[in-house]
């Protein structure tokens, strides 16, 4: 099953080259291209995508806010992921706290370009836990609740630390000597808990309350 | 108790401070030269015989005349500079920073008087006693022996010689001692008071504010054009260049056309980042001469060796135009000519300059390409809008049919246009 990828950027040539990169896998196809933020939304509903690229600034609808539209009014939301120029950029993590699933520097090699878009749709391990873990650092004194009174178990606890860190379930089941079907149990709970769509929500959420302090 | 009767004696602030005063009482010599000459004869014509030759009449009216001419004085702008950088320098770091700055709002020169007048005044005084107490000091160790104490003028302080007169250097030292205090004391006095009449007032820091704040504008302004221009072109060259390796032997075609890309994006960012690192050099004052209009056909010949197709008119009296007129038609012109390299390439420019009637006129178009956005000017033109207002001239700019426009004009003549 080739996993559907659609591509937003103001650039052409940018998607041109994210198309050529990501046509040459055999898993990976792109169904289609949107050069604004308000183009995003009817393409979605119409191709079916599971992945959105998604630039971050676009001239009318940013990528925040198409980010947003998407994930609200989609019959079935496609996983985010936000493609930026700098990786020092607010409005990475304003994307992420939007919903995006996890984010790409447009610097990246053709390898982790193709690697993300697999992670995020395979959603058992977290992209690039160290930039989100410094993001979250920059902008710390953002805080929300929404952990205490989520309920987590113990162990739930002890497996959402383990996630931030950007171990994968199967990483999670060797440190926890428990069974990989354990750990897929306790971070489907976690999610539903948190009501977060997917892992990096989830740890979005675990940093942003505070319960996980970045550092 | 020793040590705090002796302490100002063996300060260096002391003597930096007598300095101060010092100076205070010479700021008043050349008014007081200029008053004595002319006072006396203005009041006899002025006041009736008797009255105007009165002793206190004249003196009252000399000191009102020094006063007040010192007050006038003070409110040239570069008083304020030289008052408070002699205060910072001699006074010590507790006179505010700010001192040394221009005044360049009524309050702050209101303040400027009153610290000219306060200094004066104090200073005056101290240097009066300081013409005195230290000749008083060592002629006194000799007054006992010879029974001449001073001699001012031809008034003659004598003392009984002998024992008797042993207190004359005592009392001689102590009042040396006394004015060291007195100094060190005015000069603490006048470092406070420096802290109310030269620290900024609030026009001041609303200016230092508006400032800083636009200096801090400029650097995010620089930092997006960096972020939108050559941040840009270098993730296209990133991503093409990727592309381009990943298909070359399935799809030769495309990174054919990648290399293209690539070209174009790396010589678009390089450009930029040439424009950027101008606007920076730009805030360093250059030293280098400023180019005139007499400079126009050096400026088109290397315009056009840059290949732009220059279409020029010039006409008038370019090297006879007055310096600021001419500086900045020099400017518009370059401006013009590398935004039409820059945003429309090598485009052919039409360039017409008239200096022959009663204001010189610039005009620059260019054909602008139909796909780019045209915008209203940025910085240049609103930079050279500021300076041709000053100038007292109108400039246009904006795209009008196709092309590109500025249009300027400055008077030449007082009351011209």
């Amino acid at each position: 099953m080739t996993t559907r990828v659609l591509l937003v950027d103001d650039e052409e040539l940018i998607r041109a080259g994210l198309r050529a990169i990501i046509d040459v896998e055999p898993d990976l196809e792109v169904v289609g291209e949107a050069a604004d933020g308000v183009e995003v939304l009817p393409l979605v509903n119409k191709l079916e995508p599971d992945v959105v690229l998604m630039d971050v600034r676009m001239p009318t609808v940013d990528g925040i806010q198409a980010t947003r539209h998407i994930l609200d009014r989609a019959a079935e939301p496609p996983k985010i992921i936000v493609v930026t120029t700098f990786e020092n950029d607010d409005y990475v993590y304003d994307a992420l706290i939007a919903g995006a699933s996890g984010f790409l520097l447009k610097r990246a090699r053709p390898a982790e370009i193709v690697r993300a878009i697999r992670v995020v749709v395979a959603g058992d391990s977290l992209l690039f836990p160290a930039a989100i873990r410094m993001l979250a650092a920059n902008r710390g004194d953002a805080r929300r609740p929404g952990l205490r009174e989520a309920g987590l178990t113990e162990r739930e606890e002890e497996v959402l630390r383990l996630m931030a860190t950007g171990l994968s379930n199967v990483e999670i089941s060797e440190q926890l000597f428990v069974g990989i079907q354990t750990v897929k149990t306790h971070v489907g709970n976690i999610l539903a808990k948190l009501h977060a769509r997917d892992r990096t929500q989830a740890v979005i959420t675990a940093y942003e309350s505070g319960f996980v302090t970045p550092g | 108790m020793l040590g705090w009767v002796f302490r100002p004696v063996v300060q260096r602030l002391t003597y930096r401070r007598w300095a101060y005063m010092v100076i205070g009482a010479v700021l008043i010599v050349p008014f007081t030269v200029a008053s004595v000459l002319v006072v006396p004869p203005l009041l006899n014509v002025l006041l009736p015989a008797p009255v105007g030759q009165e002793l206190l009449v004249i003196a009252g009216a000399v000191i009102v005349v020094v006063l007040g001419s010192s007050a006038a004085a003070s409110f040239i702008p570069a008083a304020r500079v030289v008052e408070g950088t002699a205060a910072r320098e001699l006074l010590g770091h507790g006179v505010p920073e700010h001192a040394v700055k221009r005044a360049t709002n009524l309050e702050a020169r209101w303040k400027t008087c009153q610290w000219l007048l306060v200094h004066i005044l104090i200073g005056t005084f101290v240097s009066f006693f300081t013409l005195f107490v230290p000749l008083a000091l060592v002629l006194s160790f000799a007054a006992p022996f010879t029974g001449l104490w001073l001699q001012v003028g031809t008034h003659r302080f004598t003392v009984p010689t002998g024992w008797q007169s042993v207190w004359v250097p005592v009392v001689s030292v102590i009042a040396a001692l006394a004015l060291v205090h007195l100094v060190n004391f005015a000069g603490w006095l006048l470092t406070r008071l420096s802290q109310i009449l030269l620290s900024p007032t609030p026009a001041d820091r609303l200016e230092e504010l508006r400032i800083r704040t636009e200096k801090l504008a400029e650097r995010n302004r620089l930092a997006r054009e960096l972020h939108d221009s050559v941040g840009h072109a270098l993730s296209v060259v990133t991503i093409q260049a990727s592309a381009a390796g990943r298909v070359l032997d399935t799809d030769p075609q495309f990174a054919h056309k990648a290399l293209s890309a690539i070209e174009e994006a790396a010589r678009n960012a390089l450009a930029d980042l040439d424009h950027v690192l101008g606007l920076l050099r730009e805030d360093v004052p250059t030293t280098t001469p400023q180019h005139t209009m007499a400079d126009v056909s050096q400026l088109l010949d290397t315009m056009r060796q840059a290949g732009v197709q220059v279409n020029a008119e010039i006409a008038g009296d370019l090297p006879g135009l007055p310096f600021a007129v001419s500086t900045e038609a020099y400017r518009i012109v370059q401006e013009c000519l590398t935004n039409a390299l820059r945003h429309a390439g090598k485009v052919p420019v039409t360039l017409i300059v008239n200096a022959a009637g009663d204001s010189l006129e610039v005009e620059a178009a260019n054909p602008v390409p139909a796909n780019t956005a045209t915008t209203q000017g940025g910085r240049g033109i609103k930079g050279m809008r500021e300076r041709v207002t000053v100038l007292r001239g109108q400039i246009q700019a904006g795209p009008d049919a196709g092309m590109f426009r500025v249009r300027a004009r400055i008077p030449l003549r007082n009351g011209g246009a």
